[in-house]
């Protein structure tokens, strides 16, 4: 570690924590908390069969899986089928009462 | 584009008009036939559909004629030409396409068999039996069944993938695309598969061109028992308004007693597909159901309109064209005890049997109703027996008991949606049941020898599944649980109360606790509380 030097305060925050003996502290993410391409949770639960993992709330990322169409069966995709699904709600989290269902009555 | 149709429309009623007119003067014309609901959507699949759609030689529409469908199928694929391509059609344009292609490309009803949970929107199904591959291709986003419920030929499976790639991109991850070529698969073995299990041509399909069709005219029986309620039964009267076009009127008492009466409309679609619509007594209801080839059974499900979990399975059948025990309600008779039994069914009429051991005192009876008192002596034989009313036989209709040693808890995997709160999606509940067993003479659970008692009265609680949710105290948040076993979801959105406003989600155990003498005996299930969903068509 003699030839790195903390550039930023969360690298320098672990230098900390090493000196002063908090390593057991620091550890990695045994969960991916959210959406990623990289654990595949589906929108109703997550890749364990359960919730824990899911985006939570789901608002808070809601329009990083209908921007990119991530569950187009679920979610209307903004991407191509419904590009203006959420043009008058800008923040899911605040505004998510203004979302519609998206099929038509018959 | 609506205008422009009603304009052409117009001119070639016009023409149409003028040539009529032009007869008139030769002959007296024969009195035109009121067009029927089909008419019109053969009428409006040429006048607008084949704006785009290529007509050929042999009076083929390109990509229309090459795929067969359900009523719902058919749906979807006019609301996909309304979002992707900018179509406008009215409810009643949409209706009437629907009737004409469900009618001319249809499925046959064997064809709709194994798929019918999705037609009639049952809740907690988990699909299985299918390829593995197939599975990871197509049911990962939505039900296996949406697939199952269309008959393409090799051509058009090939443009649905194509179709799919184009409009949601990131089906290249959902499809596991990191572990495998995927889109080699996609557009080889799985459109080679596809063609040949739900293939355009199909002998299914040829034969129900040719089967004597049925009108639903008349005075019909119905039986229905709707989970963590009981049964519901009545007559139903269908008269034909229009070609395939009815309206009904119900006379229908509840399992508690409560009488109602009401009238709704319906279409029936390809000969056997039975749509209905309307007030279900105080409540924006649907029906879907099959109508037997003899025309003599009705078979399906209603539901909310609104929310379609909340419903149940029924069977409708014809009057006067046979006698049939419909349903049972008591099913599960203690030794030693004294019970009431009612049996519900059409053209009833002769003794009511219950076997040795078991004698019965009819206090009440109708050719649709039996009511009567039953005793059980106690040492009348354990297990499951047949019921008879006259030559009539419910095989394994009631059961004799003396204890109840295990409670299974069903659906022992059931999935709620939070959901109100002032968005546009409302709550899926999940109602459950316990339904006490026997584990027969051998004493030994999960043998040949154990046998079903029925649904008993439980105390319901729910508790966290596991460490997680108990951490998360899922079990606070999520949802109550009824004394009737119904589930009620907490509400939509973030929940400020929770951890990170965490939605009120949950992974829950559904616990029964019953009471059975001094004995206390309990049953489990798994309950997921999830999140809501803003694209709902009909087929999930």
């Amino acid at each position: 570690m003699k030839h790195l030097r903390a550039l930023n305060k969360k690298a320098a925050a672990l230098e900390a924590a090493r000196d002063n003996g908090g390593m057991e502290e620091v550890v990695a993410m045994q969960v991916v908390a959210g959406c990623t391409s990289s654990t595949d949770p589906g929108w109703e639960v997550d890749p364990f069969g359960s919730v824990a993992s899911l985006c939570q709330p789901m608002e808070a990322d809601l329009y990083g899986c209908t921007d990119p169409c991530w569950w187009p069966a679920q979610v209307p995709d903004t991407i191509n089928t419904y590009p203006d699904w959420n043009h008058d709600a800008p923040s899911a989290s605040n505004d998510w009462r203004k979302l519609e269902a998206v099929y038509p009555d018959d | 584009m609506i205008r422009t149709y009603h304009v052409a429309f117009a001119f070639v009623a016009a023409i149409f008009a003028l040539v009529l007119t032009a007869c008139d003067e030769e002959q007296e014309a024969p009195p035109a036939a009121e067009a029927t609901l089909a008419d019109t959507g053969r009428e409006l699949v040429q006048a607008i559909c084949t704006g785009c759609h290529v007509k050929r030689d042999d009076g083929s529409l390109s990509r229309i004629s090459f795929g067969r469908r359900t009523p719902e199928g058919w749906d979807m694929t006019l609301v996909r030409m309304m979002n992707f391509h900018g179509l406008s059609l009215t409810k009643e344009d949409r209706r009437a396409i629907v009737k004409y292609l469900s009618d001319t490309q249809g499925l046959a009803p064997s064809e709709t068999v194994p798929f019918r949970y999705a037609l009639e929107r049952r809740p907690n199904i988990i699909e299985s039996g299918q390829d593995q591959t197939m599975m990871e291709m197509c049911a990962r986003c939505h039900s296996f069944a949406r697939v199952g419920l269309q008959r393409r030929t090799k051509e058009e499976w090939l443009n649905l993938v194509h179709m799919h790639v184009g409009q949601w991109p990131t089906i290249e991850y959902q499809a596991m695309a990191r572990d495998r070529d995927w889109w080699d698969d996609a557009r080889g073995r799985v459109v080679d598969d596809l063609a040949r299990a739900f293939p355009l041509d199909d002998p299914a399909w040829a034969a129900w061109q040719d089967a004597q069709r049925h009108a639903l005219t008349g005075k019909w029986r119905f039986v229905s028992y709707q989970p963590g309620q009981g049964y519901h039964h009545g007559t139903l009267e269908f008269t034909e308004e229009s070609k395939d076009e009815y309206t009904v009127h119900f006379d229908s008492t509840g399992p508690d007693g409560v009488a109602v009466s009401g009238d709704y409309n319906g279409i029936l679609y390809t000969g056997f597909e039975w749509r209905g619509r309307g007030d279900f007594g105080g409540q924006p209801g649907r029906e879907v159901a099959a109508l037997s080839e003899d025309g003599n059974l009705l078979a399906g499900r209603w539901f909310h309109a609104e929310r379609p979990e909340m419903g149940a399975l029924f069977e409708a059948r014809r009057v006067g064209s046979g006698s049939a025990i419909m349903g049972v309600d008591g099913e599960a008779l203690r030794r030693g005890a004294e019970t009431t039994l009612v049996i519900l069914g059409t053209g009833l009429s002769g003794e009511l049997d219950l076997g040795p051991g078991i004698t019965t005192e009819v206090t009440a009876a109708s050719e649709s109703q039996i009511t009567a008192r039953v005793r059980v002596a106690s040492d009348a034989a354990l297990g499951r027996r047949s019921l008879r009313v006259g030559s009539l036989v419910s095989k394994d209709a009631v059961a004799v008991f003396d204890r109840i040693d295990r409670v299974v808890v069903t659906p022992d995997y059931a999935t709620a949606r939070v959901g109100g709160n002032g968005g546009a999606t409302p709550i899926q509940a999940a109602q459950f049941e316990a339904v006490a067993m026997h584990n027969g003479a051998d004493g030994e659970p999960g043998t040949a020898d154990d046998f079903r008692i029925g649904v008993v009265d439980a105390e319901w609680s729910t508790a966290p599944w596991n460490e997680v949710a108990a951490e998360m105290n899922d079990d606070k948040f999520a949802g109550v649980i009824s004394p009737a076993g119904l589930f009620t979801p907490g509400k939509a959105g973030p929940n400020p109360a929770r951890v990170y406003g965490t939605n009120n989600a949950g992974d829950l155990k559904v616990i029964a606790t019953v009471q059975d003498g001094d004995r206390t005996v309990t049953g489990e299930a798994h309950l997921i509380v999830t999140v809501q969903r803003w694209n709902s068509p009909p087929i999930y």
